[in-house]
């Protein structure tokens, strides 16, 4: 089934955040959560059972110093669209494990989330080793004048389900709709910007076409600043990596970071 | 209405003062898990203290024991009717019946588990196949497994409870139960081919496939389960007819057919033990450092490596006790024998569960917690307290240990 | 034909309900009757379609008023697109904007002050009886116990500013911030050409946590980056600000004036620079005290660090030392402001300049006025006003004293006892103690110098200017300075700056400040120090009634229904505390929790960071009684120059 789709798969989208650059303002969740209509809980103040796709995380080194060396950074994490060992065919961690096909990579990389389709078995949670999927512990509840501003682009989930980041792919599907009005069919004709990326102060994150070696994206992914989130398996010698790789896969995420702090490289590792 | 009441008041009070507390407490959990069983199907998971870092948490634990020490059934009737080890016909009904439990309460608590409860079948309508012969999602193939085997264990179940007395004098009914029975070997081999699958899948293949975490992935985890459940399982189908026994004060199957499920037991713990130290040892030095972590680093927090000690060591006595002439026909070691069985699976499955979820998946983040809300214990306690009421009626007024049925004759004989 | 006989019958009945019940469940009827049951038990709403439009505006949250593009569906916003603009607030306005606790219709006061219980009533009553209180006390000859307080400055403060002066009142005032701080201590508002700036030194000025004007900082800030400008953080904690900083300079809490003084001593007597500005004399001979050791010993930087600095900022050709302490809540002793704001005048920065604000003119005040206007006032001076004197009547514009100033407690008292008007979109803490709440419209519902308002006001709110005007046309000779008929023809009128007076360095001011804030800092009762922070979109606190606030606060911050609060890490071993350990906070002035330690070497020794914009008693349903508000306990100190007190340093135990 993939294998069919290689051809017509031109998009292969990704993100790159420049964590010099980000100042932990959290406008980028705030953005998420308006455009993909997040649930607000009694008590969101209960983190682990909260409902969000980013999550802007606070980092110190605590660990490896001690005062004054300590410091500090921001790491804004979504879903990372992860690919497994071979891009052609994608196997993200949590795909091949849902029992209903509740989630899916598409033909652009990305990795998809059906709200109705989900059981809630909460399998595909366990199996995303970036905790990027977060479960509908109590009735998703909008309250009065609030509904007004809820996205009809985006369903809303029922109590019981995985929602996650999409890459805001309901946004290029609407640019896509728009370009087939004007006549444009080529489905790989339009760009588009997720919410998070649109709302940065500081335009710390960049996204697009992980495919074309011109993209903006694609440069930073190969700037020498780049790193992957906890993958430090990027860090090996190539021949190691193709050992290692043919024992098992790994998440191979197509969002990047980047920072010209080695503390925070150091911190990827485990001690 | 009247006659009911005093007719169970009757019934409650000719029992001694500690069945009565059983009962009392029994009862009480039953009904706790039908109001608390309420409270979560309608108004949401939100009241477990599972959460998005935890996903899954005692009930799972649950399900993971229930289908192990059920497997047990699969086991046991493997050795009896495949390689007729007739030694073990007397507890055959038993292993049955706990088997047929242990099946429909892991569905039951899958139910309580997954967000959507009412939208259970579309495991049935929507399966996760991918483009092989076999599931791509493990929990397909538990899905699609457990619904087969669970029906096996149904027609397994007919001829027993077709036996009871009233119910045998029917000629259709004595019929039909009996050619059941003849067919019983077909079911027990269907029924062990589907077992080893949904074994391997729910107890290690679903964790073993998860190759993002360190702390699960390993390609033989879906045998070791396998292995665990016919050690395990074996284990417990010995020790739910010697409590029985214990409670009831008389002697419901042979002394052979425990020695020879002791036996069994025993050898399989051998093996379990053999292949976990190997995957002890694989873990350490092969997939754990893919994955740039260390095996022993893994094991912190509050569900720490004595989880994993107490397992080993439970794995020792259950070898030395169930493998020993000396030691197994010693009523008291063979019961700490399978104990210690037992209690070697459940930790193993807390291992996969527990320290599995609070492993940290950012080097910047510790090792979590977890413990079961009131609802979470009430629901679970509630199902085992159910089971251990459905087992013992089925005691009482089953035709359900032959050997007792053949004892009651010699006496009515005398 | 053939009797069906009663067998066959039973045979074909039988068959016929099998096959309708295989039939039935292959047609996919009850899997399609449990998918809709799924939906029934849900009761999941479904957000309405409508035609789709981009509506171009202007947010007018910030000064900096960017334009923004608004999606709509129909007639509501769904989403508001900043687009890299630069700010980092701009996404919560459509949380404002629909928020379920809006004030619809203005509200009365029923039953004793501070429960915030109001019945409705309409406008017109509402209006008739404020105004009519006003009349009376102007009759009753007591013009200055009216007085008002303003979030910030903008067209309805002005008009209210413009009403208040005119009755005879010079107790206008605003909420603190780094504009009439700084105004205060320096004679006009600090105007810094960040984007020019080559060398940027940031004394606590926490300038990407809402600091001044953000969205033009974060732009000036991703070019920083981009064009490698240094930029340097002074402050006692690693806060976000300090993060993105290419470097943070750790220092005992409340030291930065040190730190200034340390800098300004090394380039006057090493360099020989000095300043032409009124006292620079008296005032760099308390200076020269401050060697850079000297400085090193209060301050906990090395002296080295400090003659770095200072060289690095001689030799910058547009360097800007930033002062003004604090992120969206602005608290630097005036001192502190001049010590910092002289470095500038001391290196001849070209990038920072003063400007002063000006209201429009041609107010006519009533006849009994002149009397009382003859004190000079302070804009800032809010806190002086309410532990000095007494008033009558108080109108709130958009502004929550009783919340965020440290004499909140006093201020209730006083508020139970006159008469309180509150101008605002939601009940906030001081609103609680109102006589009359009317609602007013937020950003996207009025109209601005773009064009028309982005969606249609809420029903029953109208423009605080609006509801200002409606009041200054019914009080006894105010209708001539009053004279517009809506908010709309004062847009091009009001917003007005011009160039400021002479700065002085106010040597005595220095030389007062320094001996009590040594003195607070060598207390051995309270041997630590409470460090206020920002958690994100939270702010100083008006963040926290989004719906999404939440969303973005991590456990280090509020978890469970707890603050946290960071200590450094051998301190706590110091005093005993583990992390997560509930904990109490007592000063002089009383004791907040309890709160949860989080131990971090990301703050300095004996400092306890405190997030601020926790703690309300009543603003909506989001923001009520979660964690605990720290000003209660602050230092109340009042500056001469600004009148507000300073809080900055708060020397405080542990329990
Ligand atoms: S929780 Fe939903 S999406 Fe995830 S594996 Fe289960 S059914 Fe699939
Ligand atoms: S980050 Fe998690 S949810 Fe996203 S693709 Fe990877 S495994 Fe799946
Ligand atoms: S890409 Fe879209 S869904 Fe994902 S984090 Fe950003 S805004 Fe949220």
């Amino acid at each position: 089934m993939m294998k069919d789709m290689e051809n017509k798969m031109k998009r292969r989208w990704g993100m790159a955040i420049d964590l010099d650059k980000c100042t932990g303002c959290g406008e980028c969740a705030v953005s998420c959560a308006q455009e993909n209509n997040l649930p607000i809980f009694e008590d969101d103040s209960d983190i682990p059972k909260k409902m969000t796709y980013l999550d802007v995380m606070r980092i110190t080194n605590d660990r490896d110093a001690k005062f004054p060396d300590v410091k500090v950074a921001f790491i804004p994490k979504m879903c990372q669209q992860c690919e497994g060992n071979d891009p052609k065919n994608p196997q993200p961690p949590c795909v091949s494990v849902c029992p209903v096909v509740a989630t899916d990579t598409g033909d652009d990389g990305v990795v998809s989330q059906i709200w109705s389709r989900c059981i809630g078995c909460r399998y595909c949670q366990v199996s995303c080793p970036y905790e990027a999927r977060v479960f509908n512990w109590w009735k998703p509840k909008y309250e009065g004048s609030f509904k007004k501003s809820l996205n009809p682009d985006v369903s809303i989930a029922s109590r019981g389900t995985i929602q996650k980041c999409t890459f805001c792919s309901h946004i290029w599907k609407k640019e896509r709709d728009k370009a087939v009005m004007k006549g444009e069919l080529d489905i790989n004709a339009v760009l588009y910007t997720p919410a998070c990326v649109s709302a940065c102060p500081t335009g710390a994150m960049v996204f697009g076409d992980l495919n074309d070696p011109k993209s903006e994206v694609s440069r930073l992914a190969r700037d020498n600043r780049a790193f992957r989130l906890v993958h430090t398996i990027d860090q090996k010698k190539p021949d190691e990596q193709k050992k290692f790789r043919a024992i098992k896969n790994f998440p191979n995420p197509k969002v990047y970071y980047l920072s010209s702090k080695q503390w925070i490289r150091d911190l990827m590792r485990f001690k | 209405m009247k006659k009911i009441i005093d007719y169970l008041k009757n019934e409650f009070n000719s029992y001694s003062k500690n069945i009565r507390i059983t009962l009392m407490v029994l009862f009480a959990l039953v009904a706790g898990f039908l109001i608390f069983g309420i409270q979560i199907l309608f108004w949401g998971l939100g009241y477990t203290d599972m959460n998005n870092n935890f996903a899954m948490g005692i009930w799972i634990i649950g399900d993971l024991g229930l289908v192990a020490l059920g497997g047990g059934a699969f086991f046991t009737g493997f050795i009896l009717y495949i390689f007729r080890n007739d030694k073990l016909e007397p507890l055959i009904n038993s292993t049955v019946l706990l088997g047929f439990m242990c099946y429909l309460f892991t569905f039951i608590l899958l139910v309580f588990d997954i967000g959507q409860p009412l939208r259970a079948w579309f495991g049935y309508t929507y399966p996760n196949w991918g483009s092989h012969l076999m599931p791509q999602s493990m929990l397909t193939e538990v899905v699609w497994c457990l619904t087969l085997y669970f029906c096996v264990l149904c027609v397994e179940l007919i001829p027993i409870a077709l036996k009871h007395k009233i119910l045998d004098s029917i000629p259709v009914l004595h019929y039909i139960g009996h050619y059941l029975h003849k067919l019983m070997w077909i079911m027990a081999a269907v029924g062990t081919f589907l077992s080893f699958f949904h074994q391997g899948s729910l107890g290690g293949g679903m964790w073993g496939v998860l190759y993002g975490k360190p702390t699960w992935f390993r390609p033989h985890y879906f045998f070791l389960a396998i292995v665990a459940a016919t050690a395990g399982g074996t284990s417990f189908m010995l020790l739910i007819p010697k409590i029985a026994e214990k409670v009831m004060k008389k002697k419901v199957a042979p002394a052979e057919s425990f020695q020879s499920l002791a036996k069994i037991s025993g050898i399989m713990f051998i093996a379990y033990t053999i292949f976990r130290i190997y995957d002890i040892v694989v873990m350490s030095v092969k997939y754990v450092p893919l994955a740039d972590r260390s095996f022993i680093d893994l094991w912190g927090g509050f569900f720490g490596i004595w989880l994993l000690v107490v397992e080993l060591a439970c794995c020792a006595g259950a070898i030395v006790l169930l493998n020993l002439k000396k030691f197994r026909e010693q009523e008291k070691f063979l019961f700490y024998g399978v104990i210690c069985g037992v209690v070697a699976v459940v930790f193993s499955k807390f291992d996969a569960v527990l320290h599995g979820f609070s492993v940290p998946n950012f080097p910047w983040k510790g090792f979590t917690g977890y413990f079961p809300t009131i609802q979470e214990w009430v629901v679970m306690l509630g199902s085992f307290a159910t089971m251990a009421l459905i087992y013992m009626w089925f005691a009482k007024y089953m035709p359900f240990f032959p050997h007792l049925e053949k004892e009651k004759h010699k006496e009515g004989g005398n | 034909m053939k009797k069906i006989d009663r067998k066959d019958f039973l045979k074909i009945a039988g068959g016929a309900i099998a096959g309708s019940a295989v039939g039935t469940v292959f047609s996919g009827a009850p899997f399609i009757s449990l998918q809709w049951l799924v939906e029934w038990t849900q009761d999941q709403h479904v957000p309405s379609s409508g035609l789709e439009k981009y509506l171009k505006g202007v947010c007018e949250i910030c000064p900096n008023k960017c334009s923004i593009s608004v999606r709509m569906i129909g007639e509501r916003a769904v989403k508001v697109e900043t687009s890299n603009s630069g700010c980092p607030f701009g996404q919560t306005s459509l949380q404002m904007l629909y928020h379920p606790d809006r004030i619809t219709t203005p509200l009365k006061n029923t039953g004793s002050k501070g429960r915030a219980k109001f019945t409705p009533v309409t406008w017109d009553e509402a209006i008739k009886d404020i105004s009519s209180k006003i009349n009376g006390i102007i009759k009753s000859g007591k013009n200055d116990r009216i007085a008002s307080i303003n979030k910030e400055r903008n067209l309805s403060s002005e008009l209210l500013d413009r009403m208040v002066n005119s009755i005879g009142s010079n107790h206008s005032y605003y909420e603190p911030t780094l504009d009439t701080l700084t105004a205060g201590a320096v004679g006009g508002m600090l105007d810094y050409n960040f984007d020019d700036a080559d060398f940027i030194l940031s004394f606590g000025a926490r300038l990407l946590e809402g600091w001044g004007d953000s969205a033009s900082i974060s732009k000036s800030f991703s070019r920083w980056k981009e064009r490698k400008v240094k930029f340097i953080q002074v402050d006692s904690v690693c806060t976000r600000t300090a993060s993105a900083a290419d470097e943070w300079v750790p220092i005992k809490p409340g030291t930065e004036i040190f730190v200034a003084l340390g800098i300004a001593n090394h380039l006057i007597k090493k360099k020989g620079m000095g300043s032409g500005a009124a006292d620079f004399g008296a005032w760099s001979a308390i200076a020269g005290e401050y060697t850079p050791e000297a400085a090193s010993r209060l301050t906990g930087v090395p002296a080295k660090k400090i003659e770095e600095l200072a060289d690095a900022l001689s030799r910058a050709k547009s360097p800007v030392a930033v002062a003004g302490k604090g992120g969206k809540a602005i608290s630097s002793s005036s001192a502190e402001i001049i010590a910092v704001y002289g470095l500038n005048t001391i290196v001849k920065s070209r990038s920072v300049t003063t400007k002063q604000n000006v209201n429009f003119a041609g107010a006519a005040p009533i006849q009994t006025a002149a009397k009382f206007l003859a004190e000079s006032k302070k804009c800032a001076g809010f806190d002086e006003f309410v532990k000095t004197k007494n008033f009558d009547m108080l109108i709130v514009n958009g502004a929550d004293p009783v919340y965020k100033s440290v004499y909140g407690k006093e201020l209730a008292a006083k508020l139970e006892k006159s008469f309180v008007v509150a101008i605002m979109p939601l009940v906030n803490d001081t609103a609680a103690y109102a006589d009359y709440v009317l609602p007013s419209i937020t950003s996207f519902e009025s109209k601005t110098a773009a064009g028309d308002p982005v969606v249609k006001p809420v029903d029953g709110a109208i423009h605080a200017g609006d509801a200002v005007l409606r009041i200054a046309k019914m009080v006894e000779g105010l209708q001539q300075s009053f004279q517009w008929k809506s908010y709309t023809d004062l847009i091009a009128l009001t917003g007005k700056t011009a160039g400021a007076a002479g700065f002085s360095f106010k040597g005595d001011i220095l030389k007062k400040q320094l001996a009590d804030l040594k003195k607070a800092l060598g207390d051995a009762n309270y041997s630590l120090s409470l460090v206020p922070i920002e958690a994100p979109v939270v702010g100083d606190g008006d963040g926290l009634a989004f719906p999404y606030a939440m969303k973005v606060l991590g456990s280090e911050t509020f978890s469970s229904g707890k603050l946290y609060v960071q200590i450094n890490r051998e301190t706590a071993k110091k005093h005993g505390i583990c992390n997560n350990e509930s904990l109490k906070i007592i000063t002089e002035k009383g004791k907040v929790g309890s709160v949860k330690a989080l131990l971090t070497d990301s703050v300095s020794p004996d400092t306890v960071a405190v997030p601020m914009g926790f703690g309300h008693k009543f603003y909506t349903r989001y923001a009520e009684d979660k964690g605990v508000n720290p000003r209660e306990i602050m230092n109340d100190k009042i500056d001469p120059l600004t009148g507000t007190a300073s809080w900055l340093v708060t020397r405080v135990k542990l329990s």
